[in-house]
Formats: C-alpha cells, structure tokens, sequence
C-alpha cells in the first residue's frame, strides 16, 4: 500500500440513467490497466462492464450495487466506487458517498441536467462532497456542452467552469482542446489510448482565448498567486490555474468542467488526469465522528496511522467466500490480527483477511491504512456499522434512512426454495437498510417492503437468480396510516369482578393529533389517581392500539394521549386491567376523534420530449396527480407532480406507451396526505372483503 | 400568429400522432373515475366538519387582504380578459407582490396558472411557500400547513425560456390542459416577458385569448433606473404597449419602505389609502 496518502483519491461516479458511467468506469479501468478489454454495459460480447458484476445488471443495463474498484494513474492511486442510477436504490448512492472524498458527476451532452442527477447532487451537497463534472457523449447528435453548462448552473446552481472546448462536435467530435495548456488534444489508437496534444486549430482559437481568460478569472477568486500574476500581469502559469481550481473544488465553489465521449474513447485521460489534479485526498477533508459517551457530540478524526482506529462498513456482499465488508478507515488502520470493536453490538472482532477489490477480483493486503477503502472477511455485522479500536465510543454518523412505503408477501415454491429464500432475505436485509422483512401474524405471510415497486422487483429476480429461490408474489401493498384529526377525551372504566380475579382500572385524559410524531404519551394524572406502577402498563395499552388503527387495521401515527385522571382498586387493579382500560380509552376517544386515513404521496419528476408534455400530464391526471408545474427546457419538457403511490403501479409502461419510450421519470416519497373519501370507501370496502375471505 | 424575440413559428407536431397513441386501445389505460365522482356528489351547502375551520380561516384571510382598500370594484382587481402590470425596478418587490395576488385568488378558489420566463419551476414554486408562509405568521395562523394543502391545487407553474416562449405555443399548452380537464386557469401570471422588444402585436394576440378563456391576466414589468420616462412618467417599457393595460400598479421605494401606487385604473387619480410593501417581508401592508 503506497505511503504518500496525498496521493490517495477516494471518488464516486454519480449520474442519471442511461448517462454511461458504467462505460466511463470500464474506461478508467482500461487506461489505467487494471482491466485489458473494455466491454459495453449492453455489450455484444455478451461478457458485460467489468464494474456490473452482478448478473441482473447486465440484463437490463443498469448498475444496483456498487461495486468498489482500485486502480493507478500518474502515481495516484484511486478507489472508484460505482453508484447505481436509478432512485429506487438512493440507500445505496447515499451509502456510497458518505465514504467518498469527490465525486465525478457524469452529464448527458444531449439531455443535460436530468431529475436524477438534481437528486444525486442534493446528495453530494448533503455530504459534502466535492466534484467535477463531465459531460459525456459528446459525440450524439443533439450534444451541446455550453447548453449542459447553464443547466449547472441554473438547475443546480454550480459555478461552473470550463477547463475545456470540443473540437467538433456530433459526428464531428475528434477530441477537445485544454484550456489550461492551450494544446488540442486528439485520442489516437483503436481504443484511444494514446493522447496526441497538437495546435489549437485556427478557428477555435479565438474561443478558446476567451474561454481561457473567463476560467483564469473564475480561479483567481481561490488563489491569491494567480490574482497578483493577474494584477502585475506576468505570466499565468498551469500550475497556478489548476491550484485556484482545486481550491475552488475543494471549498464547493467552482465545478470544473470536462467533457468527452466515453464510448468513443475521447477525453478520458484528461479526466483521469483532473481527478489527480483537482479532487481533494483524504487529508483534505474533514471527517466527524459522534462520541457516544458525550451525548453524540461531534469529534473531528484525524487521518493518521498511529491514532487509534476508527472505521466505517459501507456495503456488504455475500460472496463464494462469505460475507464481504467494504469498510473505510477514517482513522488509524487496520492490520490484520487486530482485534476491533462494533460499535453497535460491542462485540469485539478479529480481523482475518483483509483485501483489495477490484469489482469481483481481490488481492490480498495485510492492512487499511487511514484514509483508504478495502474489505474485510468473515466479519459478522451490518451495513452503517462503525468499528473502532477497543477502549474507544465513537461512531460514525448514523446515516438517514427513510421507512419503506410499499409492501409484498412472497410465498415460496417448495421447501427447497423456502430454506434459500430466507438466507436470501437474511443478506437483503443486511445490506440494505431500506428494504425490510417481516412475518404477519394473523397470515403467517413473509412480507418484504421497501422504497418502490422496482426496487423489491430486483430483489425477488435476484433471489431467483442468486438463491434458486422460486417464489409467487402478493399484488403490492401500499403502506396506509391511519391518524385522528382533532382533539377527542376518553374516559373508560374497565371493571370485571364478577367471579374469581377481579380486574378494575380506570383511565381519561384526552388525544390529539401531533405532527412529526408517531406516538406521543404523557402522563399528568396527580394525587396518585393511578398508582406509579401502572402508568408503564396504561402506556403499553395505548401502544399496542397503534399497530393496528380501529378503522382499517392500518398502523396509527401522529397521536399524542395525555392522561390526566384514573382510579384503581387495591385488590382488582393490575397491570393486565389497566393495560385492558387503555386499550378500551383508546377506542373510545378514537372514535371521537375524526380520524381518517393517509396515503404516501410521491414526488413524481418526468423528463418528456417537448411533443409529449400534453399527453404525459394526461397519464399523470388519470392517476390521481396534483401537477405542480411543467417546465420546458428547448427540446425537453419537465414536469413536476404529486401522486399517490397507490396509483403509480405500472406507471413505466404507460409512460412507455404514450411517449414511444423516451420519458423518463423519477420518484420519491415526499409525505402522507388524506385519501380522499370516495378512495376510502373502496379501501374499506377491499377489507370487508378481505376479512370475509379469510373467514 | 407572431412571436417573441426570435421563436421559429412552427407547429409543434404534438395534437395528431399523441392523440393517436393515446387512444390505442392496445395499451388500455387505467382511468379511475374519481373526479366524476366527485363532481356528481351534491355540493350544495353542505360544510364538512374537519373542512369548517379551514374555510373559516380562508375566509378571514381574504377579509384581511389590504388590497380590498385599494378601491377596486371587485377582489380580483381585473376583470375578466383584462390585462393588469405590477411595475418596478429590480428587486423591488414584484413578484413577491404578484405572488400575494395570486394567493388571493387561490384562497377565493381560483385557478392560477404562473408563468416564468427566468425562473424554473422550484424556485418559482418556493416563492409561494415563501409568501404563504409570511402571511401565515403575521396573521397568527396555526393550521398553515393543511390551508396549504387546501390552496395548492388551484396553482399551476408552466415555465418557459424567453426565447422558447410564445403566443401560439402558449396557446397550445393551454388548450391541452383545458381539454384534458386538468386545469382551467381564472388568472394568469406573466413574469419575464421581455418589455424592451417590441412586443405589442403579441400581448394583443394573448389578450384575445385571454378575452376567449375569461381569465385576468397579470405581468411583471421591470423599469430601469437610468432611462427617462416618458410623458406623465410612464416608462418606456409600458410606453408602447400602455393601451393593452387595465389597470397598472407601481412599487415606489419611499425611504424604508415601498409605496403601492396605483399608476393607471381606479385609484390612480390620488384618493388611494396608503399600501405599503414592508420590506422586510414583502407583504403588503396596511399602514393605516
């Protein structure tokens, strides 16, 4: 492992669908020699992009899982991690970043900023995460790089810079001219491997000129060297120019602009080249860890061997091998036959193998210094787990992870796919946070729930694939609530004392709908109207009502119970009666209370050829959609709205049908909202029904 | 048909080959019938529960609006087809002020279509929150967030760039949505049209459709500080094109604060109250 950690770069590659990263990737890996032949993501070969290493993603062209990558360039060496594109599996993107130092954010030259980038970027910004930016596919008709420029910084309010021009563009794309060297570089050879700097031709040059004078200005703001050469007007040398630009990179307050074709093999090495020149190393970031004993007060880390060790398992993978965790050191390092601790379980570890990974290939190393990424074997734990040296608490940032909105039961085929079916669960639910599982106890059914209809879609295929596991699936479930909508009192007196044990508790106080909360219980009885040691009782009753709603068995949420009055029998109360008591409260105050049931609404983005916009806001209209808005960008139309989830099932195949295929569209939950009534009425109606089948 | 600075005035291939698709029976399309629904339940006088208070609320807040003592005839200032300018120099305060009128007539159950040249959809959908939420805290509302949820569909953002931007595509956008039933605007708000071109033939093209559809329309003129008006201080933008205007409301900056005079239509003539845009909010004040 090299020892200068300058020369260290830990980068991600974030970008849309369909906007060739994996292709970028595959050609990273091929110039800096870690892979011999380059293959497409659909590739004819039928071989596949060395970083969509999982069966499914070559199938359908899109990468899930990322997959993390080590290779060298100008003696730098750096650890790619491959992000998936599409939102349904953000946990992973988000994952991803959060052990990232920079960021390679890939552009479409032809449809510019896309909604998923927009999300991609929102998640560099929360991270922080420096970048820069390159447009691709330069090469299609339609590309135009200045127009992808103005979207950075209108869509996604960058200060963008370029540090280059095409030459030609479309068909007409030969390479690009730097405008930091003032040279025109072409890629020569079959697979463009050689870089052939030459003279600006003729008729670029005044451009080039002034793009070059704009981009000195632009970096002059981060570097005072480069503002006095400017002043005394001597000369402005490379040097000065890319360190104002790394400075700018660094602070988040300049996006250097690069632009290529990753397919034709164009502009690659210059990017390799950025990456080395302009994205920061490990020293350059600050990372935070959260001391436990502290009241999770933030501590800064240090990025030195000899501290003690502080590191993060990102991404787990369940190999030939066993379980393989990615992990990044933040602190200290990780030698082999060390023994660490898991912060969340406090169990301690020895560290066995430790190795490198190059998509599905490794090598052996005896340790993970700070600042770098490797994996671990045989190392029992989950993904977001924080490992540390004994002795210390610190944990790295628990990371945001929203609650699944949509639900399926799986029933597998025989008994052979039952047992692989649950060690196929067993390792989704260990590597994805997002994605949940858990029986039903009146149906006995395995439930599996997660972020959206694709994204449990890719665990049953996987399942199949990876597992043998056959299984038939229950049409999905959207996750309902229900909540109340105005204050309501309870009183209630539960009384049984007509024979043996007596049972008697008396609980009042009132509910109230609450924001942000699922459940809120005080408790302001005084005098002792309840004794002490039944409150935690009342409290239980109350909590177990909410898992299953009066109304329509959907959970409850967003309800506050005080109580403030009771009564109890020295010799019938009990913790049983009291919690009997709440539970009879609860539906008595609840029925009282206007309670209703909420949907999740999905933030809906579709990115439509202008032509369409017309009959994609239809498709939207049918489904129950509030259109927020549409906005129309030249040839592309975006718009914008809010659908309830409910009705967005199979919305890719009509949006498919109505706009030939080239509408694109995202989604993401944004909040719960009512159901309007007449929905409700269907919904009770399906569970009348439902109940009468099962009896 | 004409256009605005430089749009190619061609016909969009849109109504024929869409259309076509859509009806394809072999893609069925799944058509829940709520809406109608909807509209078939009787909607005489009944006022739901859990619905009193916020169309109580709605109600105190359209009672509050200072614009009422602006002297107008009616709430929505304009009436129907008619056009009406909200003129200031930059920064001053005019789409926060257009934004206060299109909440209006969202509170009263009216449909505004916004239209932005400059801005995308998020930020002009931010200017709204913005605002509402301004009024919200002055006016002491706790309920805020489900009124939102309540005036929210009577909105509908549509951007544009200027030079995508003209009549007969605007034309053709709206009649996709009145058509589809998906929304029939009463008012609409233009921001960013280029005043400095010359653009007269356009505003007298759109004011015929908006005269068609029935809606008020409202602009955003921005006015320089460096140009000399013309006679009776009307600016040069408006010069031109001051005939096509109803009514014209300008924000002056008087010291600290931000006068609203009312420049052409009924209160112009100088027995107007005192309207104030507080800067520090940009909400429009009484200061009487």
């Amino acid at each position: 492992m090299s020892k200068d950690i300058r020369k260290v770069r830990n980068i991600g590659i974030s970008a849309h669908i369909d906007s060739g990263k994996t292709t970028l990737t595959e050609r990273i890996l091929y110039y800096t020699q870690r892979i011999h032949t380059m293959h497409d993501v659909k590739g004819k070969d039928g071989v596949g992009a060395t970083m969509d290493s999982m069966e499914l993603e070559k199938e359908r062209g899109i990468t899930i899982a990322s997959a993390a990558t080590y290779c060298e360039w100008q003696d730098h060496e750096i650890n790619i991690i491959d992000t998936p594109g599409h939102v349904d599996f953000t946990i992973e993107v988000e994952r991803s970043l959060r052990v990232l130092d920079g960021a390679i954010l890939v552009l479409c030259a032809v449809a510019g900023v896309q909604s998923q980038s927009i999300t991609v970027d929102q998640q560099m910004k929360r991270y922080k995460v420096p970048g820069i930016a390159f447009v691709n596919k330069c090469d299609r008709s339609g590309a135009n790089p200045d127009r992808v420029m103005g979207q950075l910084r209108e869509k996604l309010g960058h200060n963008a810079a370029a540090m280059q021009l095409p030459t030609g563009l479309e068909a007409d794309f030969e390479g690009v001219i730097d405008l930091v060297s003032m040279k025109a570089l072409y890629f020569d050879g079959d697979k463009g491997e050689t870089v052939r700097p030459a003279e600006i031709p003729e008729k670029l040059l005044p451009a080039a000129q002034t793009a070059r004078e704009l981009l000195i200005d632009q970096a002059s703001m981060f570097s005072d060297t480069l503002t006095e050469a400017i002043l005394e007007e001597k000369e402005v040398t490379a040097e000065m120019i890319i360190g104002g630009v790394r400075q700018g990179v660094i602070e988040r307050r300049l996006t250097p602009v690069y632009m290529g074709s990753a397919y034709k093999n164009k502009g690659i090495q210059p990017l390799l080249d950025a990456v080395t020149q302009l994205l920061p190393c490990p020293l350059d970031i600050e990372n935070e860890a959260l001391d436990m004993n502290k009241a999770e007060q933030p501590v800064v880390l240090r990025n030195e061997n000899d501290k003690p060790l502080v590191a993060l398992a990102f991404k787990l993978e369940d190999g030939p091998y066993g379980q393989l965790t990615y992990i990044r050191v933040y602190q200290g390092s990780l030698t082999k036959g060390d023994t660490i601790v898991n912060v969340r379980t406090g169990k301690k570890v020895k560290v066995g193998r430790v190795i490198r990974m190059h998509a599905d290939q490794m090598e052996d190393i005896d340790a993970i210094s700070a600042g770098y990424i490797g994996a671990l074997f045989g190392v029992d734990c989950a993904s977001g787990d924080s490992f540390v040296a004994p002795g210390l608490s610190l944990t790295m940032t628990s990371m945001y992870v929203p609650e699944p909105v949509i639900s399926l039961a799986i029933f597998p085929k025989d008994t052979k796919s039952e047992v692989n079916v649950s060690k196929a669960l067993g390792r989704f639910t260990k590597e994805d946070p997002t994605f949940k599982v858990f029986v039903n106890a009146e149906t006995g059914d395995t439930i599996i729930s997660g972020m959206g209809e694709l994204h449990l879609d890719v665990y049953i295929e996987r399942m199949r694939r990876e597992y043998q596991a056959e299984v038939t699936t229950s049409p999905p479930r959207v996750a309902y609530r229900e909540t109340i909508t105005q204050r309501a009192e309870f009183d209630y007196t539960h009384k049984k004392q007509t024979g043996g044990a007596g049972q008697f508790g008396r609980v009042a106080g009132y509910m109230e709908p609450v924001q942000n909360e699922d459940f809120v219980f005080e408790n302001k009885v005084v005098g002792g109207a309840i004794p002490t040691q039944y409150i935690s009782a009342c409290e239980k009753g109350f909590r177990k009502c909410m898992l299953k709603g009066p109304k329509m068995e959907y959970p409850v949420t967003g309800i506050r119970v005080v109580i403030n009055d009771g009564a109890s029998h020295s010799v019938d109360s009990s913790d049983m009666a009291f919690q009997a008591a709440a539970r009879h409260a609860f539906l008595q105050g609840y029925a009282k209370a206007k309670s209703v049931i909420q949907e999740p609404i999905m933030k809906v983005v579709v990115e439509t050829p202008t032509e369409f916009q017309g009959a994609v806001m239809s498709t939207l209209n049918q489904r129950r959609a509030m259109i927020v808005g549409s906005q129309d960008e030249g040839p592309f139309s975006e718009i914008e709205a809010q659908v309830p989830l409910s009705e967005m099932f199979g919305y890719s195949t009509d949006l498919r049908s109505v706009t030939k295929g080239q509408a694109q569209f995202t989604m993401e939950f944004l909040t719960y909202r009512q159901v309007p009534q007449t929905i409700t009425d269907e919904l009770a109606k399906k569970s009348a029904a439902d109940k009468k089948n099962v009896a | 048909m004409a256009e605005i600075k430089g749009f190619k005035n061609k016909k969009l291939l849109y109504d024929t080959p869409q259309k076509a698709d859509f009806d394809n029976s072999e893609f069925p399309i799944h058509r829940p019938q709520i809406s109608k629904k909807i509209i078939a339940r009787p909607t005489a006088n009944i006022c739901y529960m859990r619905e009193r208070n916020i169309s109580m609320l709605k109600n105190e807040l359209i009672l509050k609006n200072p614009l009422r003592r602006m002297g107008y005839k009616s709430d929505d200032i304009l009436n129907k087809g008619e056009f009406g300018a909200v003129m200031a120099r930059a920064g001053v305060g005019k789409t926060a002020f257009l934004v206060q009128l299109a909440l209006n007539s969202m509170l009263r159950e009216k449909k505004v279509l916004h239209i932005s040249l400059n801005d995308p959809v998020k930020k002009v959908s931010l200017w709204y929150k913005e605002v509402f939420s301004r009024i919200t805290t002055h006016y002491h509302i706790l309920q805020g967030a489900q009124l939102w949820e309540k005036v929210l569909p009577h909105r509908f953002i549509m951007t544009f760039r200027v030079e995508g931007f003209s009549v007969p595509k605007l034309e053709e956008r709206l009649t996709d949505l009145i058509e589809q039933d998906i929304f029939k605007p009463d008012a609409m708000i233009i921001d960013g049209v280029p005043f400095e071109d010359p653009i007269h033939q356009d505003l007298a093209d759109l004011k015929n459709l908006a005269a068609q559809q029935g809606m008020q329309v409202w602009f955003a003129i921005r006015t320089h500080r460096h140009e000399e008006p013309g006679p009776n201080g009307t600016p040069s933008q408006l010069i031109n094109v001051a005939d096509l205007f109803e009514v014209v409301i300008q924000l002056v900056p008087v010291g600290k604060h931000i006068q609203i005079k009312a420049f052409k239509g009924p209160g112009s003539s100088g027995d107007q109250p005192d309207l104030m845009l507080d800067p520090a909010t940009m909400l429009i004040q009484d200061q009487t």
